[in-house]
């Protein structure tokens, strides 16, 4: 089992080294005098040994798969032992792209761009599957098979994500290929250089220059793939509807019969269908008069069976303190949906909207700025309507038949006539076709009047998406006005996967790996949100050992998430990696615990419906319990100490990116941006889920709402964590830890649901609608990191753009989640 | 905002570096540099405190993994008869989340379906590792692998993975999985007395 690492590295060494390496010795027998070859072997080797031992590779992380990478650059694996630490910032500096997670089609031209600025000679590690092939979100429609596709791979580093050790592996397959080469055959000493790849271009599908010539007539020979509907059900049960929810329900149709009269919703369960021409009125109504302050969520579901598309709003009342939330629903019509939009009564529907106008096409009249944001203007259809086919499409719903029994391997690029992953539509003409990007910026016209009696000259900035501190591949455009931000449009989707599409095609339970994925400092949380949405509809009670795994998981892991936040909020503010160490290191000991546990450190998939998927390892307690009562206590005391009280810490922070408690609720910002500024909201408390109204913690708050209470209300919250995991490792029971049998295919009750639950970046909420069959109708997340980003413009203003760093840092995004 | 300890602050978090910096050489000392990484699934388990660095020396030194943990999948085979245990009854395939997994039903020369497959094919290029497919085998056919260390220089052939390279020994099983590996004979050890005591 154990390989020894010799012989690793000489099962990789390429066989035309081998050759070389034969040819030379056969020289240096036969011939007596020193040759020119074999000088020149010498010289290799010096040459080699001086080129592997100094890879220097760019900063550029795409998705999970680049936490692993910060991992393996850390101190735990320390990439630096093999020369290749300097991670550098700029391609023009760097030898190695590690293309580290899913290379999306709005991302790809990007990433082509920095591999032409590499100088020779420059190599490319594909790490992980999304990186090789697309992985598991292949099927996706804004996802590249693969990235060699574009650009040379020189090594393929499997694993979803390759744990660091994999990495470093992977490293050493690269540097085994670099002792190879030979100084005599190296094409980057001669001219002329290689070509650089051309970047391609954003058309209605990702538009290759290289396959224009070919495009008009191909596209006449490309099939279109036609639906193969699922087969209709049977049995269909129906989900009751809790009580509570009808309760408040009915009390407010009371309210708004009174108000409004019959004419302006109807009562459907649970929800209030609203007319379109009152939605504003009672919207406002609801706000002002009843307390519900708070937008949690918007999305649509599209019934194409019906011709219509569904636009739903949940509303609950911070005011009030909580309680269920009233769904409000607004029919339109499928082939010209029109809606008027909530923008003026709620500011945190902008996004959500956004991205319904872009995933349906529904337009919202009277929003201020309605343009598509998880896909590109120009972008062909609305892919999350049911009648959108992606390009790989093989069937509605997921098993494949062509899987099994007469599964023969068959990759879908074989299938489609581009042989990748894009379809264009019939009447595409390229030759007529400008591909031109749109940048528009919004400023306010009282702004710029101003600015033009200062008399300065404006510019924009586009910070991102590949830069090391907006965490990811995300963008900001700035308009600054000197070193002032005057605007700022965050633009996103560079990592955007296609989640939700790709969660309708799945069974139920296959959405528990990529739940995983979303925000993938947050397995568990992800994990414990969708088991808890599905289990409202299933109805199953879980077993109490279940619960309290569950709670243990998902405190530890708020933990070692803000912790990476804190080390990397510090990062921003110029801390460059001293406080990440030390923060990774103790999240590094929380992933043991995961790996041990649930088989993954980042990807645990290990929630199912009705509890866990394998009870704790014997070793688990005594190891978790030691890790809780003295290793994080002082590890966050030390954190505390070391950053809280620091000068710099404070000025660069104190009164900086500042949003009243007012903003805060009315852009629908949740988790810890409530709770810094002033609005004491968990929803561990204010709408318990699980267990948690059993232990006794506070809900921090601070009334600041700058970055220092950004920052520091993560400490207190690690604090109420570790008094959490106390009280629950000291109660958990024994007994089982899955209700019922373990079923591989689940049908969920027909019936729709929302279910949340408080995450280290806020709420992350799934809406759900089942048809009674194996898989979701519509399947929407609610992302917490997506919805805080509509405050970030609100944020910046005024600031200087060394602030708009640190201020991204609080709000922590974590792009899986922001895109999905 | 700042009182007469303007500074000191900034003093202290310097004085935690340092400590930091100098615990590292302290446990160099102490240990004469032989010095296992601290890790949940060592003896050394998890240090209390924080001392030094943890640097694990790969690939001189490796951090063992745990028993769950899981890479690509693998499908076993009895070590003494060389029996496939896998009968194709396809639901590794139908609960796979990527639809990675291609089977193709073994048919007897009467054309009529056998419980064993004929060609298998895991696409790991699209592959989660979530391990669905060992955990809902009821067969204990298919288990994630363990080794990680598997990279490639080309992806189209090596990455597909067909039935002669996915196959592992019962041997090998037993020995990266012990504790499932002695859980599942207990459980068939179980079953097969039960079957006998039925016959009887």
């Amino acid at each position: 089992m154990e390989r020894n690492p010799k012989d690793v590295v000489r099962d990789l060494i390429p066989d035309y080294a081998a050759d070389i390496l034969a040819e030379d010795e056969h020289l240096a027998q036969t011939v007596l005098v020193t040759t020119w070859d074999k000088l020149i072997k010498n010289l290799d080797a010096l040459y080699n040994w001086g080129r592997k031992s100094s890879i220097w590779p760019m900063t550029f992380g795409l998705a999970c798969c680049a936490i692993e990478m910060i991992s393996t650059a850390a101190s735990r694996y320390d990439i630096d032992r093999f020369g290749a630490g300097l991670f550098r910032a700029t391609p023009r500096q760097a030898d190695l792209m590690i293309v580290s997670g899913t290379v999306t089609k709005k991302m790809v031209p990007i990433i082509i761009r920095l591999y032409n600025q590499m100088p020779e000679p420059k190599y490319v590690i594909a790490m992980g599957a999304c990186a090789t092939g697309g992985g598991p979100f292949k099927e996706g429609y804004n996802v590249v098979s693969g990235i060699d596709k574009f650009i040379p791979v020189d090594v393929y580093v499997p694993g979803c994500p390759p744990t660091p050790q994999a990495l470093l592996q992977g490293l050493m397959t690269l540097q085994a290929k670099l002792d190879g080469q030979s100084i005599k055959h190296a094409p980057w000493y001669r001219s002329p250089l290689s070509e650089p790849v051309p970047p391609p271009l954003l058309g209605p599908d990702i538009v290759d220059p290289r396959q224009i010539p070919v495009l008009a007539e191909r596209i006449e020979q490309q099939e279109e793939p036609q639906r193969k509907p699922p087969k209709k059900l049977h049995r269909v049960k129906v989900a009751k509807i809790p009580q509570p929810e009808l309760e408040v329900t009915e009390k407010a149709a009371h309210f708004l019969r009174e108000r409004f009269g019959d004419e302006a919703f109807k009562q459907d369960g649970n929800a209030l269908i609203v007319e379109p021409n009152y939605l504003q009125d009672v919207a406002k109504a609801l706000r002002d008069e009843m307390g519900y302050d708070y937008l949690a969520n918007l999305t649509a579901v599209d019934y194409i069976d019906d011709g219509k598309i569904q636009v739903v709003y949940h509303l609950y009342s911070i005011r009030n303190g909580g309680g269920p939330h009233i769904y409000l629903k607004v029919d339109t019509d499928r082939d010209d949906p029109q809606v008027p939009s909530l923008v003026p009564v709620y500011g945190g529907a902008d996004f959500q909207e956004r991205e319904v106008y872009d995933m349906f096409g529904v337009r919202f009249l009277g929003h201020p700025n309605l343009r598509r944001i998880l896909l590109w203007e120009g972008f062909d259809g609305f892919p999350l309507r049911k009648d959108w086919l992606e390009a790989y499409y093989e069937q509605d719903h997921k098993p494949f038949d062509s899987r099994w029994p007469e599964g023969h391997h068959r990759a879908a690029e074989d299938r489609n006539i581009w042989g990748r992953n894009v379809r264009y539509p019939g009447d595409f003409d390229p030759e007529a076709w400008n591909p031109m990007r749109e940048d528009v910026m919004v400023v306010q016209p009282e702004e710029l009047a101003r600015l033009d009696e200062v008399r300065s000259e404006k510019i924009i900035v586009n910070m991102g998406p590949q830069h090391p501190s907006t965490h990811g591949v995300f963008q900001m455009r700035v308009l600054l006005d000197g070193e002032t931000v005057v605007d700022l449009e965050p633009v996103m989707g560079f990592m955007h996967r296609n989640h939700e599409k790709i969660g309708e095609r799945n069974a139920w339970l296959m959405n528990f790996p990529y739940t995983d994925r979303l925000d993938y400092l947050a397995q568990m949380g992800n994990n414990f949100g969708y088991a808890i949405t599905v289990e409202k509809l299933l109805g199953v009670q879980v077993p109490e050992r279940a619960e309290y795994i569950r709670v243990i998981m998902a405190e530890l892991n708020r933990i070692q998430s803000h912790m990476w936040s804190i080390g990397f909020l510090l990062n921003d503010l110029g801390a460059f990696f001293t406080p990440s160490l030390y923060c990774i290191e103790e999240r590094e000991m929380i992933l043991d615990l995961f790996e041990m546990v649930a088989g993954s450190r980042l990807m645990v998939n290990y929630f199912r419906f009705g509890g866990v998927a394998h009870d704790l390892p014997e070793e688990f307690l005594p190891l978790v319990k030691k890790l809780v009562r003295e290793r994080l206590p002082r590890a966050i005391e030390e954190l505390d100490r070391f950053l809280t009280t620091n000068e710099i810490v404070q000025v660069r922070t104190k009164g900086i990116g500042v949003l009243s408690a007012e903003q805060a609720i009315n852009l629908s910002t949740s988790g810890h941006m409530l709770r810094a500024s002033g609005v004491k909201w968990d929803l561990r408390r204010n709408d318990p889920y699980s267990i948690y109204d059993r232990f006794d913690f506070e809900i921090p708050v601070l009334y600041g709402g700058d970055i220092y209470d950004r920052y520091y209300i993560r400490i207190l919250e690690m604090w109420q964590s570790l008094r959490i995991l106390e009280q629950a490792l000291e109660q958990i029971p024994e007994g089982d830890v899955l209700a019922g049998q373990k079923k591989w295919s689940v049908r969920v009750p027909k019936g729709e649901a929302y279910g949340h639950v408080e995450n280290p970046r806020g709420e992350l909420g799934f809406y759900v609608v089942s048809d009674g069959g194996s898989n979701p109708y519509r399947y929407h997340v609610r992302s917490g990191a997506f919805i805080n980003l509509t405050a970030l413009s609100h944020m910046a203003k005024g600031y200087k753009v060394a602030d708009l760093i640190g201020i991204l840092g609080s709000i922590d995004i974590v792009l899986g989640e922001v895109d999905r | 905002m700042f009182g007469f300890d303007f500074g000191f602050n900034f003093l202290k978090g310097m004085a935690i570096t340092a400590k930091h910096f100098f615990a590292t050489y302290v446990q160099d000392i102490k240990t004469m540099g032989k010095w296992d990484p601290p890790s949940a699934n060592l003896e050394t388990g998890i240090p209390a405190e924080i001392t030094g660095y943890i640097t694990t020396q790969y690939p001189e030194q490796r951090l063992p993994v745990p028993e769950r943990f899981r890479y690509n999948p693998m499908l076993i085979y009895e070590q003494e008869t060389g029996d496939i245990r896998c009968t194709s009854c396809g639901i590794c395939a139908k609960v796979c989340p990527p639809q990675c997994i291609w089977i193709v039903q073994a048919k007897d020369s009467a054309g009529k379906t056998i419980p064993q497959c004929q060609e298998f094919y895991i696409d790991t290029s699209i592959c989660m590792q979530c391990g669905f497919c060992s955990e809902y085998c009821p067969f204990d056919a298919i288990k994630m692998n363990h080794d990680y260390e598997i990279s490639t220089y080309e992806r189209h052939e090596s990455w597909v993975l067909d039935m002669q390279e996915l196959l592992v020994s019962t041997r090998y099983y037993a020995a990266t999985h012990p504790k499932a590996w002695e859980r599942e004979e207990a459980e068939r050890a179980a079953k097969e007395a039960e079957k006998s005591s039925v016959e009887r």
